[in-house]
C-alpha cells in the first residue's frame, strides 16, 4: 500500500498531529516555567531580606512604644541578667571577646547573638581604648521596665 | 601443499570479496577523507568510516568474526547500540558539556526548537506513503532531528534491521550540515531578515542553571515518559556540570564517558553497514527520506522563526530557526556563518546556540512520543 491510502491505513495523520502536539506542548511548558523561573528566584533571594525589614519595623514600632529604649522579649531579657552577672565579674573597661568566652563556657542561650543584641541596644558600649563598658542605667530602664510591666 | 594454499585462499578477503564490500570500503574511506580532511565531524565520521571498514572485510561465516554473528567480539560490542545503552551515555555527556544560560535568557527561544521537529513526522508521513511499516517510518522520520544518538536509539527499538543505514544517514546529514542548511535558509530568508540583530541576553543565575535540567526533566519525562532513557541522562549529565560540587563526575561524564561511547557506537554502527546488508533498494529510500526530513527540520523552523516575528515586539532573526535541528553545534555555527555572510559584525552563534540545544530537548521528546505510539 503506498501515498495517502497508506497513511490513513496506518492512523499517520492522527500520529503525525499527536506527535507535533506534544512536542509544542512540551517545549511550550518549559519555556513558560523557565521564563518565570528567574523571578521566583529573586522573590524567594528577597524574602530573608523581607523578613528581616519587618521584623526591624516590628522592634522600631516597639521601641517607640517604649519611649525610645529598646523593648527586649523575655527570653531576651534573661539573658541580659545573664550577662550583666558575667560583667559584674570583670572590671569596668572589659575585653568583649572575654565577655563572649565567659558566657559560650557558662552556656548561656545563643551567646553569639544575644552580645549582638546588648551591643545594638547600647547597652554595651565601645570606649577609647579597644575595651567595652556596661551602660548601667540603659540596662535598668530596659529591665526594670519590663519587671515592672510583669 | 598446493591444496593448502588454495583452501587458505579460498579463506582470504580476495577470494570472498564482493562489490558490495569493495563499494563499502570505499565509502568508509570517503568518510574518514571528510572527517580528517575536511573537518566535517571528525569524532563521529572517522569512527563510523573505519567501522566500515572492519564490517566490510570479507569473512567466512562460522569463525564467530562478523558483527551479526553470536559471541563474536563485534556483536558483543554492537549490543550496546541493538540494546540502547550507548546513546544514552553519549547524552549524559552531551548534557555534562552544555551551557544552557542562552536558552533560559531567552525561553522564547526554545519553540524554535519544536517547530523544527516539524519535519520528523513529515518525514513520517512521507516514509508511510513510501510503502514503510510505521515503526520503520517512524525510525526515518526522526532523521530529521538530526541527532545521531537519538536517530540510533529510536532505530534500535522500533527497527533494529535499519540501524545501519539510519545510523549512517543521521550522521552523514549531521556532518553536512553546512552543506545542506545554507541554501535552504537563504531561499526563506530576505537579507533584511538576515541583517536583525538580536538583543544582548541577561544574565543568568547559577541558581537558575542549577535548577533548570531538574525542570526539564521533570516536565518533559511526565509528558512523555518514553523520552526518559534520553532526556533523563541529559538532564543528569547538565546538573553534574552545573552542581559545582559534583565537578569530577560532570568531568568524566564529558570526557571519558563520552568520548567511549562515541568511539564503541560510531564503530559498530559503521561496522554494521556490511554490503550485503546495507545496500539496498530500502537503504537508499532511507537516504533520500533523511535528506528530505533534514530539508523539511530546517525549513519548519525558519518559517516558524518568521511567524513568531509578526508577534514579538522585539523582532528576532529568522535564520535561529535553522539552529532548531539538534546538530549541535554544528548547525548553530552555520547559522553564524549565513548571518555574518551579510554582516561581519552579527554575531549570532550565542543565540543560535538557544534553539540548538531545545531541539535536543524536542529531538529527544519526540523520539519518545514515537516509541510510546508505535509499542
Amino acid at each position: 500500500m503506498y501515498g495517502l491510502e497508506a497513511i490513513s491505513a496506518n492512523n499517520g495523520w492522527s500520529i503525525a498531529v499527536v506527535g507535533i502536539t506534544i512536542v509544542f506542548t512540551g517545549l511550550v511548558m518549559l519555556s513558560f516555567c523557565i521564563s518565570r523561573l528567574h523571578r521566583v528566584i529573586d522573590f524567594l533571594e528577597k524574602f530573608p531580606d523581607r523578613k528581616e525589614r519587618a521584623a526591624k519595623k516590628k522592634a522600631d514600632k516597639a521601641m517607640k512604644k517604649n519611649g525610645g529604649v529598646p523593648a527586649f522579649t523575655g527570653a531576651e531579657k534573661e539573658s541580659a541578667k545573664q550577662y550583666r552577672l558575667l560583667a559584674r565579674t570583670m572590671a569596668d573597661h572589659f575585653s568583649l571577646p572575654r565577655l563572649l568566652h565567659l558566657a559560650e563556657i557558662s552556656g548561656l542561650d545563643k551567646p553569639h547573638s544575644r552580645l549582638n543584641m546588648l551591643l545594638e541596644a547600647g547597652i554595651i558600649n565601645p570606649d577609647t581604648e579597644g575595651y567595652y563598658t556596661w551602660d548601667l542605667d540603659l540596662y535598668r530602664k530596659i529591665v526594670d521596665r519590663a519587671d515592672k510591666d510583669k | 601443499m598446493e591444496n593448502l594454499f588454495f583452501e587458505f585462499f579460498q579463506n582470504t578477503g580476495f577470494f570472498l570479496c564482493d562489490y558490495r564490500n569493495i563499494v563499502m570500503i570505499l565509502i568508509g574511506i570517503i568518510f574518514i577523507y571528510l572527517g580528517i580532511a575536511k573537518h566535517y565531524e571528525p569524532l563521529l565520521l572517522v569512527p563510523i568510516g573505519f567501522g566500515m571498514l572492519i564490517g566490510n572485510i570479507p569473512i567466512f561465516h562460522g569463525l564467530g568474526l562478523g558483527i551479526y554473528e553470536d559471541n563474536s567480539v563485534l556483536h558483543y560490542l554492537y549490543f550496546g547500540v541493538t540494546s540502547g545503552i550507548y546513546p544514552p551515555l553519549v547524552f549524559l555527556g552531551i548534557g555534562a558539556m552544555t551551557d544552557f544560560s542562552t536558552l533560559l535568557a531567552r525561553p522564547v527561544l526554545m519553540i524554535l526548537g519544536a517547530a523544527a521537529q516539524t519535519g520528523i513526522f513529515l518525514t513520517f508521513l512521507g516514509a508511510l506513503a513510501l510503502g514503510f511499516e510505521p515503526n520503520q517510518a517512524s525510525a526515518i522520520g526522526i532523521i530529521g532531528g538530526a541527532d545521531g544518538p537519538t536517530a540510533i536509539f529510536l532505530t534500535a527499538k522500533l527497527a533494529p534491521a535499519l540501524i545501519g543505514p539510519i545510523a549512517v544517514a543521521a550522521y552523514s546529514y549531521m556532518a553536512l550540515v553546512p552543506v545542506i542548511q545554507p541554501p535552504i535558509m537563504k531561499l526563506l530568508t530576505s537579507r533584511k531578515e538576515r541583517l536583525i540583530r538580536m538583543e544582548e541576553p541577561r544574565e543568568v543565575s547559577k541558581r537558575e542553571k542549577m535548577i533548570f535540567p531538574i525542570i526539564a526533566f521533570l516536565l518533559c519525562c511526565f509528558l512523555a515518559p518514553a523520552a526518559l532513557p534520553l532526556l533523563g541522562m541529559l538532564c543528569f549529565g547538565n546538573l553534574l556540570k552545573e552542581a559545582v560540587v559534583t565537578e569530577r563526575l560532570a568531568h568524566t561524564a564529558r570526557n571519558a564517558i563520552i568520548d567511549t561511547a562515541t568511539i564503541l557506537l560510531g564503530m559498530t554502527v559503521g561496522a554494521s553497514t556490511q554490503g550485503d546488508v546495507f545496500l539496498t533498494g530500502q537503504s537508499v529510500g532511507i537516504f533520500v527520506l533523511g535528506a528530505f526530513s533534514f530539508c523539511i527540520a530546517t525549513a519548519c523552523g525558519l518559517i516558524f522563526a518568521k511567524i513568531m516575528n509578526l508577534f514579538l515586539k522585539t523582532k528576532i532573526n529568522p535564520l535561529l530557526g535553522a539552529a532548531g535541528v539538534s546538530a549541535v553545534p554544528d548547525s548553530a555555527r552555520v547559522v553564524q556563518m549565513v548571518g555574518q555572510e551579510e554582516d561581519p559584525t552579527n554575531f549570532l552563534l550565542m543565540h543560535a546556540m538557544a534553539p540548538n540545544v531545545s531541539g535536543v530537548i524536542g529531538s529527544a521528546i519526540a523520539a519518545g512520543v514515537l516509541w510510546s505510539l508505535m509499542v
